[in-house]
């Protein structure tokens, strides 16, 4: 039975609400937007399969609502992530700010080697901007985290953002499963099984569960 | 003898032959007969002297009187001719006067005559010049009337004069000349006729109208308010006052005169019928494009009939009332038909309404005339269910337009204004709210009020149309809930229909079925509003609890598919290791994830009704269920290891866990349990070993494997064998693998035998 996958990243959407993540996802799920606002209850995710250097990766992509009032069921979901999109609202300079909470929340709950990213979305309103690239960018350098500006409307980065983040988290485990693999260990915790057969990130999957 | 023979002679006269003979022959002959005559001579002679003797002396006497007369009659001649000379002077002058006299009396006698024959002409002549000008002033019926009598009375009286012989030779001329004249009178005024009813019908419905408005008040208030204001409409207080009528009546006088009275009125009624058919077609051809159309159409029509009603009352039998009748039943039939395909096109409900306000003058105007208004009535029933429909596809684009920008969010007020903002637009129990601090939080989204306030906005302008129809407050309120709740029914449902025709998220659906419930809650306050505005007793009786259910039916059945497409894309990353040799002790990943997710999920759907969410949370573990049973029993998957299967066990207890924890409240005790009975079976079958049990009960209703079928278990038997068969493939067996390679190999025979006693 043919594997439909040779990896399955989880990434998880973060960021105040109404900066833009549903439609980053839809935009990038769908190939599609939809200009009225609809809140997420909770978490949602959607799932699409991305080629990488000849590789079928999977991506789940965990959309979490920004409201307040769900942050315990969407915390819940940072420790099982690979990596995490910050997303602000250029037009909102509050959304801004808080990313950096954003971030904080993240070392709180999810585990140290997550990949991040920072997206300034909704960048086609440049009437309506309150926070420059510039800032972006600073506010990157400050965290050493990737930035690029987005727009799902515009379907502007987009692709480009979930490929590099899918990127980096591919080369950080086949880095890690280099050097983990000499010793040949059954740690059981971040062992791929990618040489073996066509199956490889259960292994990853239930450390999650572990945790 | 001679004597005798003179005698004889003298005796006769005449024959004088025998006389002479015998003279000649006689005896003495004839010397003695001339003697005898001799004698005689002398006798005769002798007589004579004696004779002469006796009568000289009176002779003498005689002469010498005839002398003396002589003298006296020259006298007298001389007296006589003096006489006659002074008489014939005296005369002469008399005889001329005379003549003069008889002259003069002849003239006298001819003037007399002259005069008496004049006499007789005169009121010919003044008749006839009286009936030239009557003719000139087009007084024709007295010019008839004169002409009659010139004919019948004055012409025979007179006699036979050249003139006379003119002036009669004239009367049939100016008979027709006047049959003419007033015949183009009367086509004037039929010309004019049609010019002048709608004005006749525009006035007939103002009064109408006026007549509908008429109550205490509003006489009192008009009274009050223009009692200067002079007559409108020229003076005319009655509608058919506008158009002058006398033409026509001089007209038929004149054929009545003319004897020609049948035929006029066969002539007038043919006329105006066709007239009738002219003003049956809409001039402007569309009456649905504008009211004013309409209006005209209809002015046109009534004043038509007004006109011949008036006649009717009026006419002398110009228009019975058979024919009025049946020239209207005609006509109505017409009017009717042609409404009807004009107002069959009309989308406008404005429109609509006005037409109906105009139907419902018109009729009412018909009545004040007495003119049956038979198929009006169901007419305007009719396009009351036009109205309905139009008014229904309007607010379907209201809803739809609702619908495209609904957000499908609760109602978030952050202030007691806009709460009561809220509450002001839909009425609903908000005690509990009203106790909580703001921001409060209705549990419907804004559609709610706004579908409420547009069901509100259609009962009204349904009601404007069934307003003066007559009808009574219960039958209209009965007939504005059926259309209210045909509208919620099937115009909005249909919109909610159409919405679900594309996959909506979690959210709206389950917003949906909130809102709707609070919809169909509303709808007792809808009921309310409507018997307010009728004035009529609220019904309570009607239950419309299932309007909505089939958009419910449909939202929930949607949650479900949804939840069942997540539950697929979690179980396609199913990555089972089939060959497994030692299971992990820990739940595969996606399990727990799905799980997890599942968990949020239903517990996110609160706002759901219980029976809703039991569905939901049904639809999810009945596709694990089966997704994971599917999986495990997947032909392609050929070799199933012990350790595989323990691995696959540990994740259905997982989701066993999960069932039994029973996520949403309302499932039976156990209910989400049995959809992973048939899979726990099997595996329990297969990992206890069991099969001593299960060829015992195979078959048995209520078996501890009931829900294995012997298909199934010799499938994954076959693929643990071969797993096993792999990984022993060059090492010797022991002893008490063999007798369980045996047991297996028996177990799988009879598992096949039962398999093809079954099929």
């Amino acid at each position: 039975m043919a594997k439909t996958y040779d990896y399955l990243f989880k990434l998880l959407l973060i960021g105040d609400s109404g900066v833009g993540k549903t439609s980053i996802l839809f935009r990038f799920s769908e190939d599609a937007f939809n200009i009225s606002f609809i809140s997420t209850i909770g978490i949602d995710f959607k799932i699409r399969t991305i080629d990488l250097d000849g590789k079928k990766v999977k991506l789940q992509i965990w959309d979490t609502a920004g409201q307040e009032r769900f942050r315990t069921i969407t915390t819940a979901y940072y420790r099982g992530s690979m990596g995490i999109m910050l997303v602000y609202d250029v037009t909102n300079e509050k959304s801004f700010e808080n990313i950096k909470n954003w971030i904080r929340n993240i070392e709180e709950n999810a585990s140290a080697d997550v990949e991040k990213m920072i997206l300034g979305n909704k960048c086609d309103l440049d009437a309506k901007r309150q926070v420059s690239k510039e800032r972006g960018e600073q506010l990157a350098v400050e965290y050493q985290i990737k930035f690029v500006e987005t727009s799902a409307k515009d379907s502007l980065n987009v692709e480009f953002a979930f490929y590099t983040l899918a990127r980096d988290i591919k080369a950080k485990m086949e880095k890690k499963q280099e050097a983990s693999n000499p010793p040949g260990g059954r740690t059981g915790a971040h062992q791929l099984r990618a040489n073996e057969q066509q199956r490889k990130p259960t292994s990853w999957l239930s450390r999650c569960s572990v945790l | 003898m001679t004597n005798a023979t003179i005698q004889e002679i003298e005796g006769i006269d005449d024959y004088w032959g025998p006389a002479f003979r015998s003279v000649y022959e006689g005896e003495g002959g004839h010397e003695a007969f001339v003697q005898q005559l001799d004698e005689r001579i002398q006798q005769h002679d002798k007589e004579i002297e004696k004779l002469c003797n006796f009568y000289y002396q009176g002779f003498i006497d005689s002469i010498r009187e005839l002398l003396q007369v002589r003298s006296h009659a020259e006298e007298l001649h001389a007296e006589i001719s003096n006489v006659d000379a002074n008489v014939k002077e005296s005369t002469e002058s008399l005889c001329t006067r005379a003549e003069e006299l008889i002259k003069a009396r002849r003239v006298e006698l001819n003037i007399a005559a002259t005069i008496e024959k004049m006499e007789l002409c005169l009121p010919l002549l003044t008749t006839y010049s009286k009936l030239k000008t009557q003719v000139e002033a087009k007084r024709y019926y007295p010019a008839l009337k004169t002409l009659e009598q010139l004919e019948h009375v004055l012409l025979p009286r007179v006699g036979a004069f050249a003139w006379c012989a003119q002036i009669a030779a004239d009367v049939p001329r100016l008979r027709r000349a006047i049959r003419d004249a007033s015949m183009a009178d009367l086509r004037d005024f039929l010309e004019n006729v049609r010019k002048l009813s709608p004005q006749v019908g525009a006035m007939a419905l103002v009064q109408t109208q006026d007549m509908l408005g008429r109550s205490l008040a509003n006489i009192i208030k008009n009274r009050k308010e223009a009692p200067p204001a002079g007559r409108e409409g020229g003076g005319a207080q009655c509608p058919h006052e506008l158009v002058d009528c006398s033409p026509l009546h001089r007209c038929l006088h004149i054929h009545g005169v003319l004897g020609a009275k049948n035929d006029f009125v066969q002539y007038y009624r043919a006329q105006r019928k066709q007239q009738a058919r002219l003003v049956l077609i809409p001039a402007s051809g569309n009456l649905h494009d504008s009211i004013q159309s309409m209006k005209n159409y209809l002015n046109a029509v009534l004043g038509f009939f007004i006109l011949e009603e008036h006649l009717l009352s009026t006419g002398a039998g110009l228009v019975s009332k058979d024919w009025l009748l049946d020239t209207w039943s005609m006509a109505v039939t017409k009017v009717a038909s042609t409404l009807r395909t004009n107002t069959s096109l009309i989308t406008d409900p404005t429109l609509m309404l006005s037409i109906k306000r105009q139907i419902v003058l018109f009729i009412n105007a018909l009545k004040c005339y007495g003119l049956p208004t038979d198929p009006l009535p169901l007419l305007l029933q009719e396009m009351a269910e036009h109205y309905t429909e139009v008014l229904m596809q309007r607010w379907v684009v209201v809803f739809r337009d609702i619908l495209d920008n609904a957000s499908f969010l609760p109602i978030e007020v952050e202030n007691q204004e806009q709460f009561d903002a809220v509450m002001d637009t839909f009425p609903c129990d908000a005690d509990e709210l009203e106790a909580q601090p703001f921001p409060r939080k209705f549990p419907f989204s804004p559609l709610v009020p706004a579908v409420y306030v547009q069901v509100k906005e259609f009962i009204y302008a349904w009601l404007k149309y069934s307003s003066g129809l007559g009808l009574g407050g219960a039958r209209r309120a009965g007939a504005a809930r059926h259309s209210a709740a045909l509208l919620l029914a099937r115009s909005f449902s249909g919109c909610l229909a159409a919405l679900f025709r594309r996959p909506l998220p979690l959210v709206q659906l389950v917003q949906i079925i909130v809102d709707t419930q609070y919809l169909e809650d509303a709808t007792s306050f809808l009921y309310e509003f409507i018997s307010n505005i009728t004035g009529s007793e609220l019904v309570t009786t009607q239950t419309a609890g299932s309007m909505f259910q089939a958009a419910r039916d449909d939202a929930e059945k949607q949650i479900c598919e949804n939840l069942e497409k997540k539950v697929d894309e979690f179980l396609d990353l199913e990555n089972y290791d089939w060959l497994l040799v030692e299971p992990t002790g820990q739940a595969s990943s996606f399990v727990t994830d799905m799980l997890g997710y599942l968990t949020g999920v239903l517990s996110s759907l609160e706002q759901l009704p219980e029976r809703a969410r039991a569905a939901a949370a049904r639809a999810a573990a009945a596709r694990i269920a089966q997704r994971l049973r599917r999986a495990l029993l997947e032909p392609a998957v050929r070799q199933v290891s012990a350790g595989a299967l323990h691995q696959l066990d540990l994740d259905v207890i997982q989701c066993e866990q999960f069932a039994a924890a029973e996520p949403v409240p309302g499932l039976r005790e156990g209910e989400l349990l049995e959809h992973f009975a048939a899979l726990r079976q099997l595996l329990d079958l297969i990992t206890g070993w069991d099969w001593s049990c299960y060829l015992h009960d195979v078959g048995l209703e209520g078996g501890k494997y009931a829900l294995v079928s012997p298909r199934d278990a010799a499938a994954l038997l076959d693929k643990l064998r071969e797993a096993e068969q792999k990984s022993s493939v060059f090492s010797v067996l022991k002893k008490n693998e063999r007798d369980r390679r045996k047991l297996l190999d028996t177990v799988l025979k009879q598992l096949r035998q039962l398999q093809n006693q079954d099929g």
